[in-house]
């Protein structure tokens, strides 16, 4: 085998009714391949086969054709899911446990020792920011509150891969900047992160390749900066030049046979703003 | 991981108050039992508060039991908290194995605290009763008889039952043997008699009747004379020195008139060593009660891992209720078969071969062979009869409930682990 984080051999997946008969190709020959230490984007519209894909990947669905492997092992083997972690769509998590009887309940399922555990659940409770929180129940947390302990649960056994699906759903601005750098660190810790989601932004921030796929088949491929990047068209960046000098630079790009598209102030995005305003108040 | 998913279960019930209700519920009908109104044998109260136990509280545990384990894992599934566990180092038979053994825990816990409950209103009731009515505390060791013949005339037979006139006309002979293996602690023993009487005398309450005791070994003997009522059982202490010699014994009963009779079979009379320890009895039964609950869980896991909660709860009653009617379905198979042929009193108008019994014979008779060969015969885990009349549970009887649980427990388990395998999770 060779020595990826994830490979998929046409995957298929087709959903049939109860008479076997088919309903709903889901997802279509995919081929993917995801190196060690890669933040990986797969991307797309609702219903374009992103979840479908993590769900055969986890072996939670059987393909109707082709194969996939995570961590040089097919997918579903029980041993290789010690060096997994997963964050479902929708944090799918038993609301009568406390946030740290879930972490700890999670940890036991991964045989982490007593004091392990302990360790893990006290770290990864202050990263989510819910450690006021920690013997609250499950059933009385907000929706983001409980994205962040289903991310908390994801990495409790400090595994290898990690497969996001939409990580920042039901998220706030500032949860969701939270959870980008969440996701760069342990990026740089070396772990490899497969994100699903379709949220452009996020996905062009933290993902080094994507994959976009619609109707279940796979559109295009490759690194973000490569498939975003045009060579006919560039971008300054400046500041302090007056509007006498603007108009210059105008006159000098038109003098080189250029053509100005467009020239305005810059804006910051609202994301920024809103985060600048909330980390102000704190 | 096994033990954390079945702890993790017990923790899901307890914060859903399953327990707390299922033993409150429990309790209330326990405490409603002295209330029931009964005979008025001296021993009734005591005898109805285990009856109400091992029957009504019985079944409502199993209800609750069946309602909660049969609706876990499609809510699992329903609810996708399935994916945070299979997303882990799980396996599916260890899910199904970690929830099974959680729910049995459960019912466990739920039996031990009831079963205390009971226990000590057996004993607060039964406080008073003089000795020869607390029947039920003793904990029995039954000898059926290894030979059993007439000696002299018998007066007729019917229905397998031999009849004996008075006057040492006939006299009933049962042998026993194996009574005991050491001579050192031989308990207590007595000698129980279920006889059918009869007599030509217009005004006869009472039957006197000649019960002769006689080791084998020793030719040692007794003999009382005892008057017997019709429907009651004469219990008859055996003296010790008889015993202690003899491992062999052998009754002879008439009555002493020639003009009462007494009724006779093989079964009639019964020897039975006195051991201590109801306690320890009642725990027996409570462990075979416990067995059955383990055998509905695995069932209603099994059904849950591929039905919706809904039917799941509706096919567990289902098998829960045929295994109680298995000597029903067995018996109307039989009859669909071989007309002739039935053992358990079914009507006898039926028994003619007809064109619609034909009709059943074609589509009903092979699918409910299959039915009672595949389903659990959940009448082999009653065990009230044994309390009622102090007997003690044979542990051959505990084994072969636990083995025949431990079959189909296994069996149910790896059904339900190849259907959650085979399942997809949307």
């Amino acid at each position: 085998m060779n020595s990826l984080a994830v490979k998929t051999e046409g995957l298929t997946k087709v959903y049939k009714d109860f008479w076997k008969r088919k309903s709903v190709s889901a997802l279509t020959n995919l081929n993917l391949e995801i190196k060690h230490g890669e933040i990986f984007g797969l991307l797309g519209p609702n219903g374009s086969g992103k979840t479908t894909t993590v769900k055969l990947l986890l072996g939670f669905l059987h393909p109707t054709r082709g194969k996939s492997w995570l961590l040089d092992e097919p997918s579903g083997h029980v041993k290789t899911k010690n060096k997994i972690g997963f964050l479902p769509e929708e944090s799918y998590l038993y609301k009568f446990l406390t946030a740290e009887e879930i972490l700890d309940f999670y940890g036991k399922l991964f045989n982490l020792s007593r004091k392990e555990r302990q360790k893990r659940i006290d770290e990864l409770i202050h990263i989510v920011g819910l450690h006021p929180y920690r013997k609250r129940l499950l059933s009385k947390y907000s929706k983001g509150m409980l994205r962040r302990i289903g991310l908390a649960q994801a990495i409790i056994n400090d595994p290898e891969l990690i497969i996001l699906d939409e990580p920042t759903s039901g998220l706030d601005p500032l949860g969701r900047r939270e959870i980008k750098e969440l996701i760069r660190t342990l990026n740089q810790q070396g772990k490899t992160i497969l994100l699903s989601s379709h949220l452009l932004s996020d996905v062009q921030s933290i993902c080094n390749r994507i994959a976009i796929l619609n109707n279940g088949v796979l559109q295009v491929t490759g690194k973000v900066n490569e498939l975003l990047s045009r060579s006919d068209v560039t971008e300054f960046l400046v500041k302090n030049l007056s509007d006498s000098d603007l108009e210059s630079v105008k006159e000098f790009i038109r003098g080189k046979n250029g053509e100005v598209i467009s020239m305005h102030p810059h804006l910051s995005t609202l994301e920024e703003l809103f985060v600048n305003i909330i980390q102000h108040r704190k | 991981m096994i033990l954390t998913l079945a702890i993790h279960t017990v923790r899901e019930a307890i914060r859903k108050k399953i327990p707390h209700i299922l033993i409150s519920l429990g309790a209330i009908v326990l405490a409603i039992s002295p209330f029931i109104s009964t005979t008025h044998e001296p021993d009734a109260l005591p005898k109805i508060m285990l009856t109400v136990f091992f029957q009504a509280v019985a079944l409502l545990c199993v209800t609750g039991i069946i309602l909660f384990s049969a609706v876990s894992l499609p809510h699992d599934i329903e609810n996708k908290t399935i994916f945070s566990i299979l997303s882990k180092p799980v396996s599916q038979f260890k899910f199904v194995a970690g929830r099974t053994l959680g729910f049995a825990l459960l019912a466990a816990f739920i039996l031990v605290a009831l079963g205390l409950v009971n226990i000590i209103s057996v004993f607060f009731a039964s406080a008073h009763l003089p000795p020869e009515h607390r029947g039920i505390f003793k904990a029995r060791k039954e000898f059926g008889a290894h030979h059993f013949h007439i000696q002299g005339k018998i007066h007729h037979e019917k229905e397998g039952i031999r009849w004996v006139m008075g006057g040492r006309e006939g006299i009933a002979i049962w042998h026993f043997s194996h009574l005991h293996e050491k001579a050192k602690n031989i308990p207590p023993f007595e000698v129980e008699l279920r006889l059918k009487l009869d007599s030509s005398r217009n005004v006869a309450d009472t039957i006197p009747l000649s019960i002769g005791i006689e080791g084998i070994q020793s030719k040692e003997n007794k003999t009382e004379l005892v008057s017997a009522k019709a429907d009651e059982t004469v219990t008859l202490g055996i003296p010790p020195e008889i015993i202690r010699k003899n491992n062999d014994i052998k009754i002879t009963v008439f009555p002493t008139l020639t003009a009462d009779y007494i009724g006779t079979a093989h079964n009639t009379i019964k020897v039975f060593s006195i051991q201590k320890g109801f306690v320890f009895n009642y725990a027996k039964a409570l462990a075979i009660t416990f067995l059955k609950f383990l055998l509905i869980i695995a069932i209603a896991v099994m059904g849950s891992a591929y039905l919706s909660a809904f039917v799941s709860i509706l096919s567990a009653f289902a098998v829960f209720l045929c295994g109680h009617l298995l000597d029903f379905i067995k018996d109307f198979s039989l009859l669909l078969h071989h007309s002739g042929a039935h053992e358990h009193g079914l009507p006898g108008m039926i028994k003619k071969p007809s064109g619609f019994m034909i009709y059943m014979d074609y589509f009903f008779k092979k699918p409910l062979e299959w039915i009672s060969f595949i389903l659990p015969d959940f009448k082999k885990f009653d065990i009230l009869s044994y309390l009622l009349k102090g007997i003690d549970i044979p542990i051959e009887t505990i084994g072969f409930s636990a083995g025949y649980t431990v079959l189909y427990v296994a069996i149910c388990t790896l059904i339900s682990y190849i259907l959650l395998k085979k399942r997809e999770f949307f």
